[in-house]
């Protein structure tokens, strides 16, 4: 698995089952997915009506940026009319109303977060396409306590940049090597049109400079896309760009944790290496056959006990 | 920012279950096993190709184009069976304890990523360990949770004292106490564990080798030799474990069960419809008395097994004697059923029933060795089979990770970064007893 799934795979898996279960159990099940984002499937009020609902720590954020209007489009029909205490959109199934599709269902939610991140990133695009003079508004998404995503809009180019914190000196060291190898990499011909990735540590891109309240310390790290309208221009490959590249910090920090791995079970294979040439350093045992002396009485060279044996 | 759930993972032989705390139940069972490229040689990992610059300076511009990427190709779970055609399969836990630990270490990875989608980095980590596990592997584990995944806290628990603890949501269970005899029987193998107030009594611990894999066997050896149409080979261990799973119960007396079968054939034997997976025609296995015949292994191990004859009551029953005299009586009193191939029906009440039976002997011995002028209070033995029996190691877990004090239980980084791994052979439930 070198890619994240942008879907979920764990929420399509509990719709699943409460879609295809015969008798309707009550439920109450918490999930968690990236960001913070939490969600809760709950019966509350008759057991044939699910109620699905999500809370984000960057809600606000992502709704002043249209987030609800794209919960309008793809999930209009399900939304509920009153929402759940502590969460911030919920949708209600009548489990006995089902449409057909049931898996392709469970799918669309499963995309949830992905949509709702969408926001400011549609947004985005829709303001380079009305061909602006000057760059459009610098949206901000803290989507995590002290990391966030800036987004612009230029007129020949969106910019987005992450900012992301790196808790551990070791996993500063592996993102910085793992980020230099996307300058790297994109000298191979076959990605010539990935788009251009920056990275700078401590020092903001020129950008968001400006800003207020930026941390300025050693553990942040920050990483520019630079995205040309070949990535955005055709719908296909715009949705493959918002999937991608929301996902872009999970997706660094799982990586930084495999290589983590990856250099593990190589010191696990190291050490037994040298546990081997270790063992044959041992004093051979076999050499304990009896031997004689010269008067005729036996004994056993052992390394251990010279003692001889009557 | 409020504390995001804590994530439970129990690890098994057979099956993995994960999910986050607060739920009844996990939200992925999947088995543990994973597939790699490595051609699945669980005992000598295989070495990693050494990264390009140490092998040969051979000239290209672009290091990247020489970096394989070996160790992300692979699956984990249902998809790994799936794929085992291609890959080597194999299965990182023997016996329940971790026998391959890159492997496991990967297989931790992609459930954190992939099945759990959650950052380990916001998370506490509530795992599970089999009873007598060497602090080592504890240590180990410890170490994978905190270097790689910076997990912000780590709970390993006894998986005996959670299934204790699973059982206080039964009705038939009074005390919440952590005094009991767990009788965990998964797909691997079948453990019997005396805890006393939260403690594993380890010198008296039974391994049983008889566990659902087995009753599988034996149904599907039955099927091969009393079936007169021919179940298809690839199909017959499905059709085995589906008749385990849907039919099978435990009766109080196999001879009368046998007559009861034969006078009413048409009221107990039963059908099971089944479809061909390669030819996808449908067929009908008629299911006798297998039915019964099945969960009776481990209460007379010498139709299956040649080697191993003491039946479960009794091994329970010899459990329990070695303990410690004083815990005896609590031990009869809470006897608590977990893992999957305790499902039977009237499993537990067969049980109670014949320790029962072996207790109220050795008590008649005794008095009348006495010549009746000892009266012995009659000894409470009790079996408890409850609703989530079948995960109840992981709902234990999830019910101890709701609590306020499993953040005050829980090993932080912190304190991993201050200490080392070894915080890990100390677990902080018995603060107040050390």
């Amino acid at each position: 698995m070198i890619l994240l799934e942008a879907n979920s795979y764990i929420i399509e898996e509990s719709l699943l089952q409460r879609f295809t279960s015969e008798k309707h159990e009550a439920v109450d099940i918490k999930l968690v997915d990236f960001d913070g984002v939490t969600y809760h499937l709950s019966t509350p009020t008759s057991r044939t009506e699910l109620h699905f609902s999500m809370a984000a720590p960057c809600f606000n954020e992502l709704v002043s940026y249209g987030a609800q209007d794209i919960i309008q489009r793809e999930y209009g029909t399900y939304l509920a009319s009153a929402t759940e205490q502590g969460y911030h959109c919920t949708f209600v199934f009548d489990l006995e109303k089902l449409p057909a599709d049931i898996t392709a269902l469970a799918k669309k939610f499963g995309m949830l977060k992905r949509n709702v991140f969408a926001a400011p990133f549609e947004k985005a695009f829709k303001e380079w396409e009305t061909e602006l003079e000057e760059p459009g508004t610098l949206m901000t998404i803290h989507y995590r306590e002290e990391e966030a995503i800036y987004l612009r809009a230029n007129q020949d180019r969106v910019t987005v940049i992450f900012s992301t914190l790196f808790k551990e000196e070791m996993d500063r060291i592996f993102g910085k090597v793992f980020l230099q190898e996307f300058v790297d990499a994109r000298r191979l011909p076959s990605i010539q049109n990935a788009p251009q990735v920056l990275y700078s540590n401590r020092e903001p891109p020129l950008e968001i400079r400006h800003l207020p309240n930026l941390k300025d310390d050693e553990s942040v790290g920050y990483v520019t896309f630079v995205l040309f309208p070949r990535h955005f221009e055709h719908p296909d490959v715009r949705e493959k760009t918002i999937s991608d590249i929301q996902l872009f910090r999970d997706y660094l920090h799982y990586h930084i944790k495999c290589s983590k791995a990856y250099m593990h079970s190589r010191m696990r294979a190291r050490v037994q290496d040298f546990l081997k040439v270790l063992n044959r350093a041992k004093p051979d045992r076999s050499s304990t056959a009896e031997k004689k002396l010269a008067s005729g009485r036996s004994f056993r060279p052992s390394p251990i006990s010279l003692r001889p044996s009557t | 920012m409020s504390r995001l759930a804590p994530v439970v993972i129990d690890n098994g032989t057979g099956y993995t279950k994960m999910g986050f705390a607060g739920n009844t139940d996990p939200q992925f069972v999947i088995p543990t096993a994973i597939a790699t490229r490595d051609a699945g040689s669980a005992s000598a990992p295989n070495l990693p190709k050494k990264p390009a610059f140490l092998s040969s300076a051979a000239s290209s511009s672009h290091l990247a184009s020489k970096r394989g990427i070996d160790d992300l190709d692979f699956f984990i779970g249902d998809e790994a069976l799936a794929n085992s055609k291609t890959y080597g399969l194999s299965y990182p836990i023997r016996h329940g304890q971790i026998e391959n630990w890159d492997h496991m270490e990967r297989y931790w990875e992609q459930s954190i990523f992939k099945y759990l989608r959650c950052e380990p980095e916001d998370h506490f980590f509530l795992l599970t360990e089999p009873p007598l596990n060497a602090p080592e592997n504890r240590e180990n584990t410890a170490e994978i949770f905190f270097e790689s995944f910076n997990i912000q806290g780590l709970y390993i628990a006894v998986q005996a004292v959670l299934a204790l603890a699973a059982s206080w949501t039964s009705g038939k269970s009074t005390d919440q106490t952590l005094t009991g005899t767990v009788i965990d029987s998964g797909d691997g193998v079948t453990h019997v564990i005396p805890v006393a107030e939260g403690y594993v009594i380890g010198s008296s611990i039974r391994h049983i080798p008889i566990a659902g894999r087995d009753i599988t066997a034996f149904v599907q050896q039955l099927l091969r030799e009393h079936q007169e149409i021919a179940i298809p080979p690839e199909d017959s261990l499905d059709v085995a474990r589906r008749i385990k799973e849907q039919y099978s119960y435990v009766c109080p007396d196999i001879v009368k069960e046998f007559k009861k079968f034969d006078q009413e054939p048409h009221k107990y034997f039963k059908q099971l419809d089944a479809v061909h997976s390669v030819t996808q025609k449908s067929y009908k296995v008629d299911v006798g008395y297998e039915r019964f015949l099945a969960p009776e292994i481990f209460f007379n191990p010498e139709i299956v097994s040649s080697d191993f004859l003491v039946p479960l009551p009794e091994v329970v029953d010899q459990v329990i004697q070695t303990s410690p005299i004083d815990t005896r009586r609590g031990l009869y009193k809470n006897i608590v059923l977990s893992g999957g191939s305790t499902m039977f029906k009237d499993f537990g009440k067969r049980l109670q029933r014949d320790i029962k039976r072996l207790t109220d002997q050795r008590l008649q011995t005794s008095e009348d060795m006495s010549g009746g002028s000892h009266k012995a209070k009659p000894i409470d033995v009790n079996v408890i089979a409850h609703k989530k029996q079948r995960h109840a190691v992981w709902f234990g877990g999830s019910l101890m990770a709701c609590t306020d004090q499993f953040y005050s239980f829980s090993h932080t980084k912190a304190e991993y970064e201050e200490y080392g791994p070894s915080i890990c052979r100390h677990n902080r439930v018995f603060n107040s007893l050390a």
